[in-house]
């Protein structure tokens, strides 16, 4: 005799509920964008070169820098000397720069360090680049900490990697240079050492070796690691989301264990919703204070996958649940929802394997990158295009569903009239109400990818003289993030079953009414305790 | 009664007018000799030789005395950030160079003439002077921020306020901010200031000059912002743009000289109203913008030679005889005509290169025909 408390909620509740949901709605977007800086921040170095005058160049313990004791000894790419050869040269980053005559030392709250190379190359008449050229880099990387000796770096990894030189020219005269792209050198996944220095030679081992890449006049290493105060913002509300998750979850479990029926499958699918965003929520950035964790972007990233697949199929579950096509008789199991899931799981497996192949791999070899050789472009490409199509009949099959339950509800709603009047008002009342949640979902959506696009518009138009008091990423990222949970956190609530009994509710009403909720309950128990949208709906089409 | 009285303001006006023009003399001779020259002569000086010297940049070192043509206000500037003329030299030093590549085979080359750089040409408020202070501010502005990038400079703005109270935690907690504003706000403090000292008369031809000097040095530092590209990397989950970030590239300053020059060809002549604001000088053109160049009087004629001018005339400069173009023999000998002189030059040819430096050459022998003014 039960349904949902949404249906059984009365409307100034609703209300109340609605508009606490959106105050903690708006609260996130103004955390985000008034105390959390933005998510990221570059730091552009440019190279010093250093000469290496030693015999041996496969030597990792010694190390080129430009600052300290022991620094190395600079030379000019202007006017080379020609007793150098190009051994002699090693291009050394220190991270990160000293600011306002302090050295700085990254903090473990920056948590991950991005690098970029860019290459800025001199147009020279004779030496022009080929289209397609590729270039050598010898990259060794090493760390130290705090309270070392200024001498003592210690190697963190070395690579000899390839990379696509992707330059144009506008005009081509002397001194003027090529318009390169910048490349991604690195990704560290962890910030957990103090300082970091990155020493780049060019080998020349084979005649063809780095042979076709101009001129280098400069070399510059952007770093972008993501800023200590966003996460601080960021894991504060995960510490306040996590348990405000659990404590509904729990709440909502032990409301379904109190029936005495078995939980259906949208109970099911809410359930493993919300621990799908427990699972996201889970504050894991703590322990990257203390452990060298270079697996977290990974693992962030496959929390993310995991929740919004989540999402996706609840969506595809939740619209199908109340298109009753199928037959009543029989309990509504995951099973015939495997044509519209496999369209969710193709996709999501199809980024899974892309992401294990490019962070993956990057937990063995932070400068690895798939996109350089041709075989591993095409195999990316695939996946993303995989992933693409999937999302593209995602939302076609959704869209479908959604259009036949509207379609049903106004047949449905025809048969209304023949009603009497409370119950009627009742039915329209609920009528209205899934409605707005599909509404709601389709906000929250919209509002996600309208975020989303200004973004992009938004950094795409970056100058620095543009003082923006809004730091409107990071409210971006928290709004979203907070309006996700609060969306779940509403779902959970109204879609919990309701203790109230149906006469409770109908108290105030005439008598009439309660002759009629005799008439109507045996249709209520057959219908096995489910949402009454759905009973009703049922009801209509035994009818 | 009434007589005497108007006489003797008659004479105290009189006085007035005679003190204030010889103090405007003064002024100007003081600006014209050469002991106090023009700071660009830091483009001349050799940093090199001095930082061998040790404890240059400490507190007690007398480095700011030993650079002439400061003002007491960029002096101050100086002491400030010692370490930082190093890196102010190398941006005028590039600026004077690209001036020179800008303006070869033209009619005034942008010579270097002894201590004052430019000469006399100085005292002049033409397009050429207006240029000349725009290229320094911007090679100054990209020598301050390149220097902030490769670690030199260790001062280098951070926070976005003032100065943070407690940098390293706010360097953790949003970053730094970004090297070409430093560069920018440098720039504008240590040149600009030159033009905000000494008191001038509102209106007098003196405040017309400063207001144009910082108009043309704000066109040269903007012109570096203005050159820059913004680029961008993403790097949100799974490496989609669901998070990006940008930065600012510089552009090398073959490119900021380029844009400089188009400004240059396209520079507003202006005057300076009794208000003391600069005014069109022809109302019927266009406002020049922040970015655009200014003078205020024209420029002389660079194909006499007129030492007290600064001019050195063309005679004896080579020239294209093939081109139509300002360094074309027509053009640039101002219809003196020419003289052909037959040359066996030397060059080296069919070069190879690796990247860095191995270059094998060839030396061709090619005879060539020189050409030069009369």
């Amino acid at each position: 005799m039960t349904g949902t408390i949404i249906e059984n909620l009365s409307g100034r509740k609703l209300a109340v509920l609605v508009t606490f949901l959106l105050l903690c709605q708006l609260t996130c977007f103004l955390i985000g964008g008034l105390v959390a800086p933005m998510p990221a921040n570059a730091q552009m170095m440019i190279a010093t070169v250093c000469k290496d005058t030693t015999t041996v160049k496969n030597d990792t313990t010694k190390w080129f820098y430009n600052r300290g004791k022991g620094a190395c000894q600079n030379i000019g790419l202007e006017n080379l000397h020609h007793d150098l050869s190009e051994t002699d040269f090693v291009f050394a980053f220190q991270m990160p720069l000293p600011r306002e005559n302090m050295i700085l030392d990254y903090s473990r709250w920056q948590q991950n360090l991005i690098g970029v190379l860019q290459i800025d190359i001199k147009y020279h008449s004779l030496m022009e680049i080929q289209p397609r050229s590729v270039i050598t880099i010898d990259a060794r990387m090493a760390y130290r900490n705090k309270g070392d000796p200024e001498e003592q770096w210690r190697l963190y990894t070395r690579s000899v990697e390839k990379r696509n030189l992707d330059c144009d020219i506008e005009i081509k005269s002397e001194h003027h240079l090529y318009n390169c792209s910048a490349m991604p050198l690195f990704e560290l996944g962890s910030l957990f050492h103090d300082y970091y220095l990155l020493n780049i030679r060019l080998p020349v081992e084979t005649p063809d070796m780095n042979s076709h890449i101009g001129h280098i006049h400069d070399m510059s290493l952007i770093v972008i690691n993501q800023n200590g105060g966003f996460t601080k913002v960021w894991v504060s509300l995960k510490s306040v989301f996590f348990p405000s998750i659990v404590a509904i979850l729990v709440w909502f479990w032990r409301r379904i264990h109190m029936l005495q029926r078995k939980p259906v499958l949208l109970e099911k699918m809410l359930l493993s919703l919300g621990l799908a965003l427990c699972l996201l929520n889970m504050p894991l950035e703590y322990l990257t204070l203390y452990f060298d964790l270079p697996f977290m972007l990974l693992l962030g990233d496959i929390r993310q996958g995991i929740f919004y697949s989540m999402l996706f199929s609840f969506w595809l579950v939740f619209a199908g649940e109340h298109m009753l096509i199928q037959d009543t008789s029989t309990q509504s199991s995951l099973k015939q929802y495997w044509r519209h899931l496999s369209a969710v799981a193709t996709g999501c497996a199809s980024l899974f394997i892309f992401d294990m192949c490019e962070r993956g791999m990057q937990l063995r070899n932070p400068f690895y990158s798939i996109w350089v050789t041709d075989i591993g472009t095409n195999l990316a490409l695939t996946f993303i295009i995989l992933a693409g199509i999937s999302t593209g009949i995602y939302f076609l099959f959704l869209c479908y569903m959604i259009w036949q339950v509207f379609i049903n509800i106004s047949h449905k709603r025809q048969s209304l009239p023949t009603m009497c009047s409370v119950r009627r008002l009742h039915y329209e009342g609920i009528i209205y109400r899934f409605k707005f949640l599909m509404l709601a979902t389709l906000l929250c959506a919209a509002l996600t990818i309208i975020g989303f696009t200004l973004g992009q518009v938004a950094e795409g138009q970056w100058k620095w003289d543009e003082n923006i008091e809004l730091e409107y990423t990071s409210a971006f990222f928290t709004g979203v993030y907070g309006m996700w949970n609060i969306y779940i956190f509403a779902l959970l609530v109204l879609y919990a079953p309701s203790h109230k009994q149906w006469p409770a509710v109908e108290d105030t009403s005439d008598t009439q009414n309660l002759s009629e909720e005799i008439e109507f309950t045996p249709l209520q128990e057959r219908s096995s305790e489910i949402s009454s949208l759905t009973s009703f709906l049922k009801k209509a089409t035994i009818d | 009664m009434a007589s005497s009285s108007v006489f003797r303001f008659l004479v105290l006006l009189a006085a007035l007018i005679w003190i204030l023009a010889d103090e405007k003399n003064v002024t100007r001779e003081r600006k014209r000799s050469p002991i106090n020259g023009s700071w660009f002569n830091m483009g001349l000086m050799e940093f090199e030789k001095w930082s061998n010297q040790s404890g240059i940049f400490t507190e007690r070192s007398r480095l700011c005395a030993r650079i002439r043509g400061l003002t007491p206000g960029q002096r101050r500037v100086c002491r400030r950030h010692k370490d930082h003329m190093p890196v102010v030299s190398d941006g005028v030093k590039k600026g004077i160079g690209e001036c020179q590549y800008q303006f070869q085979g033209r009619r005034w080359n942008c010579t270097v003439m002894g201590e004052t750089v430019f000469g006399p040409l100085t005292f002049i408020a033409s397009r050429e002077t207006a240029f000349t202070h725009a290229i320094t501010a911007a090679g100054v502005s990209v020598a301050v921020s390149r220097a902030c990038r490769d670690g030199r400079l260790t001062s280098c703005g951070c926070g976005t306020g003032p100065r943070p109270r407690n940098l390293h935690s706010d360097w953790v907690w949003g970053g730094c901010g970004d090297d070409l504003e430093y560069g920018y706000k440098f720039t504008e403090g240590f040149v600009d200031i030159r033009e905000r000292e000494g008191k001038v008369k509102r209106g007098s031809r003196e405040q017309g000059r400063q207001l144009m000097n910082r108009h043309n040095n704000e066109a040269g530092r903007r012109a570096v912002i203005a050159k820059s590209r913004v680029t961008c990397k993403c790097h949100g989950v799974s490496g989609s743009c669901s998070l990006i970030t940008c930065w600012q590239q510089l552009a090398s300053f073959r490119e900021i000289g380029d844009y400089l020059r188009d400004r240059y060809e396209g520079a507003t002549e202006v005057k300076v109203s009794r208000r003391g604001k600069l005014r069109l000088r022809n109302p019927r053109y266009s406002l020049p913008t922040a970015q655009d160049l200014v003078y205020l009087e024209e420029s002389p004629n660079y194909c006499v030679k007129n030492e007290s001018l600064g001019s050195l005339g063309t005679s004896g400069r080579e020239c294209n005889r093939t081109s139509l173009g300002l360094d074309g023999c027509s053009l640039l000998c101002c219809g003196r005509g020419y003289n052909t002189k037959r040359i066996m030059m030397k060059e080296r040819c069919q070069c190879k290169f690796h990247w860095c430096c191995h270059v094998k050459c060839n030396t061709c022998v090619k005879s060539t025909e020189l050409y030069t003014c009369k």
